[in-house]
């Protein structure tokens, strides 16, 4: 079931148009919103989280509007970007306090629960102004995970974690994404993206540039050659007998082997093989150089700018 | 056919092989950087506004001085009197001035920029004090100038009535060097506990003016060695009574307590250099 | 000579212990320091600056100790913070010429090199204009230029790219790689994105809980392993099959089989297999190790194939 779907949204102060008539729709699994700063990525989560109304288009969650629905919180949650913890709360008094504002029967019970989930079950009763900033998020999420929303929103979740406190917070979001939770979570820095979720959906200047699996995507775009890097035992013989391949549309020899552009991806990647083994060739790497979510998204970046 | 010559200049990294100056050289620059940013000069016009308003202010005093003195042909206001007249107003100038120098580097967090360059803490601090005593003095010291000038035309003793008024302008000088000394002191260090220029400058005025009922009090109260010491407390009074015994001028009765007047001062202007630099030793940046 | 040395350098608070007993040799280079947030790294960066005291330990920085020898280190040290901390109503040009004064560089130097310092990192027109109106690319390129400007041996980089959108991000690392390839200075880049580090460092220092995790070239943390990632872009379940009728031990990776590479003949065998199957190849990669393994949790019970193994693309 896709629990939260947007329709023809957009949402402008002013002259200022934040988003731009997007339309999406987020399933069980993680999944990364990406952009650049300012692309209206903090928009969209508010709206879906019901803080602001769309100017137009509508945004349900679980086939209800998210704007003035309290009831919409029970199967929703959300932790935002910038918000102000009081400090001399202990872990336990903030989870239990959320606990309580959701008019749980059980307060103390999805309390622990919570605390059991995100693994703060040895600092639970430590004040959170002595906290990392990793555990002050795992807080957060806990407290937001306290009534086991069906949907769950965060707004630059790994924001200044050192390594370690991401993986834990990875980790974290994969493991609800798996039991069939949705997770939607913003970021601008890729390689947290690329690690946690396939699946993105991507902002730029507040239109929805792309959607789904960022492999996918950059198969699907095919007004720009693939680039591959190649090592082989013999570079720049195979450099001769590539630029002779009609889906070949360029290559570049430097000392640490070949890149090879290619303008049809199906005809280069079934032809390359064959060509190595025909001129005797032992070909030690072939990967995608452009592939990455970097590459992805700086085309999509550029090719909306255009 | 020659060809004709042509060159690619390498306008790549280059190293630096020239002389680096050390402490000292980059204490003065910074202090030449802050007097300049006392004065809003090299930043936008809205910063100058007010420095230049006070200039004007300071100068527009002075020639009415001289004004008053050709027109009568005597000393309507002398230096000192002039320095007692400007000086006190003068206060909101620091008020403003002292909070540029050191609240907006605390704002900024620019110090670990000055902090990790050969420039010592006590440097920084030492130099950003000096130049308010320099601004301060200097708004002193030219209209100071301009009442010789008017002094030196109007008087009509010639050459021995021209050194007469070259040391009156000497006293003036160094009574205007007092109070930049003293009040510069405490607004600096007043300032570099705030980091929000508003807050530092509301917080030099309420300093001074915070003595002023205390001593108003503690005059009421106690037999003469009171009434005499509790004038130190408050910086203006404190240099009224410098000015009585150094220049002898008669404006207070201070009873022979002149060297504690004297005392005083220096404790105070150590004390407030001390602390200054002890606060920025103690920071964290 | 090496660029940085620590001696059992510690560093305790009352309640915590920011750095213990860390013995570390770097050597010229570009140097990736990761780690835990807060604690550890900046700690060290201060204390190599001699903004702060160690606690017990020895440290030399370029050869010298900069508890006896501060302003000489500070004089040949750029550094550029992680906070903000530009004052928002200088102009550029004059706030870096400023700070090429107070560095020691006399008044026609300061300027030269502001300017050059200031085209290095990209900035051009937008020099004359107040920092307040810059955005935080333009902001971090400033910080770059007066840690620059004053030719040091050796820069201390704290989170360069923060703040940064991946364009931005990009065009800072590659700075950054110019500037310790072909400028010659050594840099010290504190970063909490390994992929990043991977991609620019020659070497890593890393930091857990104030003490040494490792100390080594990235050459030799991402090391290949034996084994071989082939990647189809349809008909993956044919050839597992006939990778295994050739008797090549097979193992699915999601999309990737992963084959250990018994001998230079895998390749080969690998190769004409998809050949012979027609089959679109996408990738063929040897594994490799990644920074990021030294700080792997525990694996979860509930968590899927390991994610960290992603096949390491070029570039």
């Amino acid at each position: 079931m896709n629990l939260v779907e947007l329709r023809g949204v957009s949402r402008w102060y002013g002259n200022v148009v934040a988003v731009n008539d997007v339309t999406m729709t987020l399933g069980s699994g993680v999944t990364g919103l990406l952009g650049p700063n300012g692309a209206g990525k903090t928009t969209l989560l508010h709206m879906m989280a019901g803080f602001l109304a769309p100017s137009q288009g509508t945004v349900t969650v679980a086939g209800q509007p998210s704007w003035r629905n309290p009831e919409v919180y029970r199967i929703l949650g959300l932790v935002s970007e910038r918000e102000a913890v009081h400090g001399f709360l202990t872990a336990w008094e903030f989870v239990l306090a959320s606990a309580k504002l959701h008019r749980l029967r059980n307060p103390q019970d999805a309390a622990r629960r919570a605390i059991s989930l995100v693994e703060m079950q040895e600092a639970k009763d430590r004040r959170i102004s002595t906290f990392s900033k990793g555990m002050r998020q795992r807080t957060r999420v806990a407290a937001a995970l306290v009534h086991e929303p069906d949907v769950l929103l965060l707004d630059e979740p790994f924001n200044g974690m050192d390594p370690r406190q991401r993986m834990h917070m990875m980790d974290l979001l994969h493991h609800m994404g798996d039991t069939g939770r949705t997770v939607l979570f913003s970021s601008h820095i890729l390689e947290e993206v690329e690690q946690i979720s396939g699946t993105v959906q991507v902002i730029v200047a507040g239109r929805l540039a792309a959607s789904g699996d960022f492999r996918t995507i950059r198969r699907l775009m095919t007004h720009r050659p693939h680039v591959f890097a190649i090592r082989s035992t013999d570079d720049r013989r195979l450099a001769v007998a590539l630029v002779g391949e009609a889906s070949v549309t360029g290559v570049d020899v430097a000392t640490g082997g070949l890149a090879v552009r290619a303008g049809d991806y199906g005809s280069f990647t079934r032809a390359l093989p064959k060509i190595a083994l025909r001129e005797g060739i032992r070909v030690r790497q072939l990967v995608p150089s452009d592939e990455s979510l970097e590459s992805v998204f700086s085309y999509l970046v550029q090719g909306t700018a255009s | 056919m020659a060809l004709a010559d042509g060159v690619i200049h390498d306008i790549g990294y280059q190293r630096y092989t020239g002389p680096r100056l050390g402490r000292r050289y980059a204490a003065v620059s910074l202090y030449l950087h802050s007097l300049r940013t006392a004065f809003g000069l090299g930043r936008t016009a809205k910063a100058k506004i007010f420095p230049f308003i006070v200039v004007g202010l300071a100068f527009t005093v002075a020639a009415i001085a001289v004004a008053l003195r050709t027109q009568s042909g005597n000393v309507i206001i002398s230096y000192l009197q002039y320095c007692d007249a400007v000086g006190i107003p003068l206060l909101l100038f620091l008020a403003v001035v002292a909070p540029e120098l050191v609240s907006r580097d605390l704002r900024a967090h620019i110090l670990p920029l000055y902090f990790s360059r050969p420039l010592r803490r006590a440097d920084y601090a030492l130099v950003k004090l000096g130049a308010m005593i320099s601004a301060m003095w200097l708004v002193l010291a030219g209209p100071l100038l301009l009442m010789f000038l008017g002094g030196v035309f109007a008087q009509k003793r010639g050459a021995s009535g021209a050194w007469h008024e070259f040391t009156d302008l000497l006293g003036g000088l160094s009574y205007a060097g007092i109070y930049a000394l003293i009040f510069s002191s405490i607004a600096v260090l007043v300032a570099s506990l705030a980091s929000r220029r508003a807050v530092a400058a509301a917080s030099i005025v309420g300093v001074f003016l915070v003595t002023t009922p205390v001593v108003g009090v503690l005059q009421v109260l106690g037999g003469d060695m009171l009434r005499q010491l509790s004038r130190m407390i408050d910086p203006v009074l404190l240099i009224q009574g410098l000015s009585n015994w150094i220049y002898r001028t008669h404006t207070m009765d201070i009873a022979g307590y002149g060297p504690v007047y004297l005392a005083a001062a220096v404790l105070l202007v150590t004390g407030c250099v001390s602390l200054l630099v002890l606060r920025y030793r103690r920071l964290t940046v | 000579m090496a660029l940085i040395q620590t001696q059992a350098l510690t560093k305790r608070y009352p309640r915590v212990t920011a750095l213990d007993a860390l013995t570390v040799d770097v050597e010229p280079g570009i140097i990736g320091l990761i780690g835990a947030n807060g604690a550890g790294k900046s700690t060290l960066i201060k204390i190599l600056l001699g903004l702060l005291e160690p606690t017990s330990g020895a440290v030399r920085v370029l050869g010298f100790d900069p508890g006896r020898d501060a302003e000489t280190i500070r004089a040949r040290v750029g550094y550029m913070p992680e906070h903000e901390c530009l004052p928002p109503d200088l102009v550029a040009a004059e706030l870096v010429t400023h700070l090429a004064r107070t560095s020691g560089l006399p008044r026609t130097a300061a300027r030269e090199r502001a300017s050059e310092a200031l085209r290095h990192v990209g900035l051009y027109e937008e020099r004359y204009r107040q920092v307040g109106g810059y955005s935080t690319g333009m902001k971090q390129r400033v910080k770059l230029a007066q840690a620059l400007v004053h030719d040091p041996d050796l820069l201390l980089l704290d989170e360069p790219t923060n703040g940064l959108d991946p364009a931005g991000r990009d065009a800072m690392l590659a700075l950054i790689h110019r500037i310790g390839t072909e400028f010659g200075i050594s840099v010290v880049v504190c970063s909490h994105l390994l992929g990043e580090v991977e991609r620019i460092c020659d070497s890593v220092v890393a930091i857990d809980g104030g003490r040494l995790l490792r100390a080594d070239r990235v050459s030799a943390m991402t090391v290949e392993r034996d084994l071989l990632a082939v990647e189809v872009d349809e008909g993956t379940d044919e050839l597992a099959a006939r990778l295994g009728q050739m008797g090549l031990p097979v193992t699915r990776d999601g999309r990737l089989l992963v084959v250990p590479l018994e001998s230079d003949d895998t390749y080969d065998l690998i190769m004409g297999a998809v050949a012979a199957l027609d089959l679109p190849l996408h990738r063929l990669d040897q594994r490799r190790h990644r920074v990021a393994e030294l700080f792997a949790a525990a694996p979860r019970p509930a968590a899927g194939p390991a994610r960290q193994e992603v096949g390491h693309g070029a570039g």
